[in-house]
């Protein structure tokens, strides 16, 4: 590749794709239409020719639609690579997207009339989803990998308040779904219209941002030292990136993977110069946005079923990225949320572990006495509340403490600090595998969830970790994979709930972590469960010890790698498997409860398992009561409230000064 | 004993490793030297089980390899890699321990036989001191003794060290190469060590191994390869050799 990427991209590449897209859309006009009227429609279209018609006011505008997003989309994309000089920035993977979705749902909802001036508002939310993702990656001095960390862990934050959304006002699901699905379909020009204007005003800007750009394409002291001002640079380059994806949020919704895609491949293809990559990343990336949408259009037919094509588009596109994960050549360096020296050792861990425990029983207690009643705060002793709280306390405890055992077991299999059930994308593989049950066997009885839900963590562990090996367990090939994973839940997800499917909203209540619906059985298979895993696990200390030492060390030592990861992983898999039944795929306990373990000195492998355990079964208890209590009389699921909690922990982990 | 018959080692894209006939006696010091890429490194990955030799076969006292279970075969053979992993939050004697496993094994007890090997390891590469210390705290020679002192708790036959003073400056160079020699000697241990300074090598080695291109070169005492010509076949470098002002043993120094 080395080779080849010195050489300009051939020509070739760009006919044959403008032949293939001419070819798409011929192919496409000649199902809405014969060929007999194609002429009259170019020269005057009989407006009361119903072909002509929706030919007119609605495939065309719709083509124009994917080729502008689709282009912008991959210019925002390159603007943003070249002033962070990181090859994964995106408008996704930074939140910018998501900022700028949850900006324009919370105006819809609260504020419609707002809306007149949609853009500036996407851009409002957009620009604060940015800055706060720099606020996080900032003082570790925005190295790519901390910087793509802090955009998946805002996204994942703003994805849960737009869930909560969703959740507290039902009846505007649908509007909602407009900012968030990406459907390019269109009824006039008026899209068209609102976009070209603004697009062309960015254009204009980027012409004029060329020439210092290419600079940054030197280190930071190399630019500067050329006397580029490179604050100001870095931050109008940002500003026109993220007004071009408001615009785009604005008028069709989040399209995923556009933006990482186009100048991705414009890349691999061999653009190597900013002005190559300026070219070729919008026409790849209208041209990709094109031709999905021709699929969808297809595919779905006149069938009534709005498939929106962003959700399409994030579907290919994170099998892409994981096809270009093994290739991108990425800088070093290792997000730790807390380097090694400083942290705390127990010299006596059973005293601390006895506290826990008490405090986990003495919380579950008051969980289930103490609440808010229609009388306001009340002690509760009536068995009739009491068999209703029982099996949500045990449930949340339950999964609680499987996710903290897998968070503790992922960090330890591969020797990072980051890895977690949530971020390594595993509870999302759990999740699809769970949903797909869902819609293909209408109450399925406990063990196929729980099966199903298995199979779905361990296929995505698998994929996971066949891809880390290939690079030694680095952290951060570890992660990208991770954020492919999720992307590709988050699109099933919205292609699901946008098929308006009656089972949607049950699969939302159950996305969100609600342990609303839990049963008893449910919730002692939950206890249970954890508990002989664990039991299980504490065996396995040794091996969990010599683990994070990396490859050679453990096998020189004869561990039996094959086994050990193995046996492991299953672990893993299972109890994310059974964690997400109950409490839905996002939470961050399994990020957190480690990570506390950790920070309160538990730094043996077997204290630290039965830390994590206690910790994450704490918290979810906590998380189930404030639930119920905070907004009392609604309730707000356990799931989600921990992933708030923890989204923000989070970011004060990964915000601290080293 | 290593035995290796037509041993091959390639990636995709080219040989590492030609076809390699070699015989390793226990109880001496080994040096391996060559050229960056000679497949010095490899070797010795190879022989550690660390990586699966393409083909030919490596016998450890006339049974291949892979028929050494896993535990089996740490009990005879210890391996430090050439890059040190982080040891977060751990203290020495903690990692020293570690050195213990192929003995106890995941389930067994941690006996006194263990903890009495742990001491006399510590003892050994005199990191006594540090035992409650955090291995991360230590500077980059007393690191280097502190791995030192897991692999002696391995209680094996055999060392293999892959670029034990890669990152250390010249006075930590010397000490942990002369404790290593001064064990080897002591324990009777076989070591087996790739060094990227020939004076080094020829210095503390009893044998060396000479590799060029994935292919074996030459291999004798010090003193016989200790010349002009074998220098300059080995590194491709106009060398001299002239004699050590204090020692019996000769220099080398590049004339280019």
């Amino acid at each position: 590749m080395n080779s080849a990427a010195l050489q300009p991209p051939s020509r070739l590449w760009l006919a044959a794709l403008l032949l293939l897209c001419i070819g798409a859309a011929l192919f496409s006009l000649h199902q809405q239409m014969p060929l007999a009227q194609w002429g009259a429609l170019i020269w005057q279209p009989e407006l009361n020719n119903l072909d002509q018609l929706l030919v007119y006011y609605s495939w065309l505008p719709r083509l124009c639609m994917a080729v502008l997003c689709g282009g912008a989309l991959g210019l925002a994309g390159v603007l943003m690579q070249q002033v962070l000089r990181n090859p994964l920035a995106s408008p996704t993977t930074l939140g910018v997207a998501n900022g700028a979705q949850l900006a324009l749902a919370l105006a819809t909802l609260y504020a419609p009339t707002l809306l007149v001036a949609r853009e500036w508002l996407a851009l409002l939310g957009g620009g604060l989803a940015t800055l706060l993702v720099f606020a996080l990656a900032r003082r570790r001095g925005l190295s790519p990998l901390t910087l793509i960390l802090a955009g998946l862990v805002v996204s994942l934050l703003l994805g849960a308040v737009n869930v909560m959304l969703m959740l507290l006002q039902p009846q505007g699901l649908a509007a909602l779904f407009i900012w968030s699905a990406g459907s390019l379909s269109q009824n006039n020009w008026d899209g068209v219209l609102f976009l070209l204007p603004r697009l062309a005003a960015a254009l204009l800007l980027i012409g004029w941002l060329v020439r210092p750009l290419r600079l940054l394409e030197l280190d930071d002291s190399g630019a500067r030292s050329l006397g580029v001002s490179l604050a100001k640079l870095r931050l109008l380059g940002l500003a026109v990136a993220v007004f071009m994806t408001a615009c785009v949020v604005s008028s069709v919704g989040v399209i995923g993977f556009i933006g990482l895609a186009a100048p991705a491949i414009a890349r691999l293809l061999g653009a190597r110069t900013l002005q190559q990559r300026l070219l070729w990343a919008p026409l790849l990336g209208a041209a990709l946005l094109l031709l999905t949408d021709f699929g969808v259009q297809y595919f779905a037919g006149n069938s009534s079923v709005l498939l929106p094509t962003g959700g399409v588009t994030a579907l290919l596109g994170a099998p892409l990225l994981l096809w270009l994960i093994p290739r991108l050549r990425l800088p070093a360096g290792r997000p730790q949320l807390q380097p090694a020296t400083q942290l705390p050792r127990l010299q006596r861990e059973q005293p601390l572990l006895l506290l826990m425990a008490l405090l986990l029983l003495g919380a579950a207690a008051l969980a289930l006495l103490f609440g808010l009643g229609p009388q306001g705060w009340s002690w509760v002793l009536d068995p009739q509340v009491l068999q209703w709280r029982i099996p949500r306390i045990l449930g949340a405890a339950g999964a609680g403490l499987m996710l903290g055992l897998a968070g503790s077991l992922l960090q330890r299999l591969t020797g990072n600090p980051m890895a977690s059930p949530e971020l390594m994308g595993i509870s999302a593989g759990a999740a699809m595998g769970l949903m797909l049950l869902l819609f293909i066997w209408i109450g399925a009885p406990l063990w196929a969830r729980l099966g199903m839900g298995f199979l779905g963590a361990l296929i995505t562990l698998l994929i996971i970790i066949s891809f880390a090996r290939r690079h030694a367990y680095s952290p951060d090939r570890l992660l990208l994979v991770g954020i492919a994973i999720a992307a590709l839940f988050d699109a099933v997800k919205m292609l699901v709930l946008s098929l308006n499917d009656p089972r949607g909203q049950s699969v939302l209540s159950w996305l969100s972590g609600s342990t609303y619906f839990v049963e008893l059985p449910t919730a002692l298979m939950a206890i249970a469960c954890g508990v002989a895993l664990l039991l299980l696990c504490l065996p396995l200390a040794r091996w969990l010890t010599l683990l994070p030492l990396g490859e050679s060390t453990p096998r020189s030592l004869g561990v039996p790698m094959r086994a050990a990861r193995l046996s492991i992983m299953l672990a893993a898999a299972m109890l994310t498997a059974a964690a997400t039944l109950l409490v839905g795929p996002l939470s961050f306990v399994g990020l957190m409860a480690p990570h506390m373990a950790r920070m309160l000195g538990f730094h043996h492998a077997r204290g630290q398992l039965l830390a994590s355990a206690l910790i994450g079964a704490l918290l979810m208890v906590i998380a189930d009561w404030l639930g119920r209590n905070i907004l009392f009389p609604d309730q707000l699921p356990a799931g989600l409230l921990a992933a708030l909690v923890g989204g923000v922990y989070l970011i004060w982990g990964l915000g601290r000064r080293r | 004993m290593f035995q290796l018959e037509s041993v091959t080692f390639a990636v995709p894209e080219r040989t590492l490793l030609q076809p390699l006939n070699l015989t390793l006696p226990p109880g001496e010091m080994i040096g391996l030297i060559g050229h960056n890429g000679s497949g010095k490194s490899t070797l010795i990955k190879l022989l550690a089980r660390q990586q699966t030799a393409t083909a030919g076969s490596i016998l450890l006292d006339e049974r291949p390899l892979h028929a050494w279970g896993e535990r089996e075969f740490a009990r005879q053979v210890a391996y430090l890699p050439q890059q040190l992993p982080a040891a977060e939050s751990l203290t020495v004697r903690e990692l020293v321990a570690f050195g213990r496993y192929p003995w106890h094994g995941l389930l067994g007890r941690f006996s006194v036989d263990d903890e009495q090997e742990v001491a006399r390891a510590m003892e050994l590469t005199d990191v006594t001191r540090f035992a409650d210390n955090l291995v991360d705290t230590l500077s980059g020679g007393e690191r280097q003794r502190v791995w030192l002192a897991m692999l002696l708790a391995q209680h094996t036959r055999y060392l293999l060290l892959d670029e034990p003073t890669s990152a250390l400056d010249i006075a930590h160079q010397v000490e942990v190469l002369a404790l290593v020699h001064r064990l080897s000697r002591e324990l009777d241990l076989g070591v087996i060590v790739v060094l990227h300074d020939i004076n080094m090598a020829a210095r503390y080695c009893d044998h060396l191994v000479a590799l060029h291109s994935g292919q074996l070169l030459m291999q004798g005492s010090p003193s016989e390869l200790m010349n002009d010509a074998c220098l300059e076949a080995i590194y491709g470098l106009p060398m001299t050799v002239i004699p050590h002002p204090d020692q019996q043993s000769s220099i080398a120094v590049a004339r280019a």
